[in-house]
């Protein structure tokens, strides 16, 4: 196959696959968040800012995903 | 019988707004890029589609200072410095115990940020910690939202070598702004910890050697089995302490590509947006990146804190 198109896969397919780890971990995040606001009702300050910080970590996973995907599909890598 | 309102607005108030939102759409649909190429150039005036956005990665240089390159996100970050800074000394400039509304404003946001802190780092570290994190949130967050105003991202201007850059882009999307960020929250965070718990205590936390000779010392002494599996759990804790160290020096490459991706991410995707549909369909993308600029902000400062905290909290489980 010729450089571009497996260039446009590349970038697809990292940026695709990247993201499947970090919804699913932010989905068990909100999950967890969920049932202990439901538990209890009145820590919802600690349990927000918590679950926000814990969102930001898994989110980060996925933005390093997105930033291969933006160098190899501007050919600044590769 | 009391005539109906939505949100305080008549009923042909805002069914006539909703007639020239849905024209606008209409209009921008068929002069983008998604209405060209379902329906061809139907042959509406030029002004009315949007150039094909060209990201780049690295900031145009605009002109030289005293041999530094000076490049557009430089410029929009001492845009933001100079508006932080006078919206500031305007509030502070006479300060009333019956405050002014700006004054109001800007103590309220100050005191949200106090109470962030104290509540994450306790009352006395609260305090301490507090300029850098509020420095930080607040640097973060004007960046993220000056970028959002018109102006960002279209004045172009032709520097000294020629090329054709834009004037201003938001400071986020440089990637040596959120690197000089995480690099002043490493150093604070190692700082904090070295003052509030002494270098020697700090630093054992990294290298953490002590379980180690203190078992050799056992096994030279005659008592094998106890000398033996100290030295296991003291080989594990040197690996322990090194993973930490490395950990420590990881935050700040995650701190830097965290921002930079979130603020590159979100231009990238409003040009795009605009590229696409020019009018109505942008707004809810430009709530997104409101949002998305404030939590950042929030992540930067609230990571700086929650890191210092633990940095400066004792290990009770090794002083046993």
């Amino acid at each position: 196959m010729e450089t571009e198109a497996i260039r446009m896969l590349a970038a697809g397919l990292a940026m695709g696959l990247g993201a499947i780890g970090p919804g699913i971990g932010i989905g068990i995040l909100g999950y967890g968040a969920m049932q202990a606001l439901g538990r209890n009702p009145e820590a919802r300050g600690p349990i927000m800012t918590n679950m926000i910080l814990a969102i930001a970590f898994a989110e980060a996973i996925g933005i390093y995903a997105l930033i291969v995907a933006i160098l190899i599909a501007g050919k600044i890598l590769g | 019988m009391p005539k109906r309102s939505f949100l305080g607005c008549s009923v042909p108030l805002v069914v006539g707004v909703l007639l020239v939102f849905l024209a606008l759409f209409l209009v921008s649909l068929l002069s983008g890029a998604l209405g060209k190429s379902l329906l061809g150039d139907i042959g509406l005036p030029g002004w009315l589609s949007v150039p094909q956005p060209h990201p780049e990665l690295p900031a145009g240089v605009v002109f030289h200072l005293l041999g530094f390159p000076i490049t557009n996100s430089i410029i929009a970050a001492w845009l933001s410095i100079i508006i932080l800074v006078g919206i500031f000394y305007a509030a502070t400039r006479r300060v009333k115990l019956v405050p002014t509304r700006l004054q109001i404003m800007l103590e309220s946001a100050l005191g949200w940020l106090l109470n962030l802190c104290q509540e994450v780092a306790g009352e006395e570290n609260g305090r301490r910690f507090f300029p850098v994190v509020a420095t930080i949130f607040l640097f973060v967050i004007t960046n993220a939202w000056l970028s959002l105003l018109p102006g960002f991202g279209s004045i172009l201007i032709t520097n000294a070598e020629g090329e054709t850059v834009h004037l201003l882009r938001g400071a986020n999307t440089d990637i040596n702004l959120p690197l000089a960020l995480a690099l002043i929250s490493f150093i604070f965070v190692e700082y904090w910890g070295i003052r509030s718990l002494g270098g020697r205590r700090y630093l054992r936390k990294f290298v953490n050697v002590g379980q180690f000779f203190r078992s050799m010392g056992q096994l030279v002494r005659g008592r094998l089995r106890a000398g033996l599996s100290g030295m296991f759990t003291g080989v594990i804790d040197i690996f322990v302490g090194m993973l930490e160290a490395l950990s420590e020096l990881v935050r700040i490459i995650s701190f830097t590509f965290r921002l930079f991706g979130n603020m590159t991410a979100g231009e990238i995707l409003l040009l795009i947006v605009a590229f696409l549909v020019p009018w109505v369909l942008v707004l809810p993308f430009y709530g997104l990146e409101l949002l998305v600029g404030f939590v950042q902000a929030l992540i930067f400062s609230g990571l700086t804190l929650v890191f210092a905290t633990i940095a400066v909290t004792h290990h009770e489980a090794e002083t046993a």
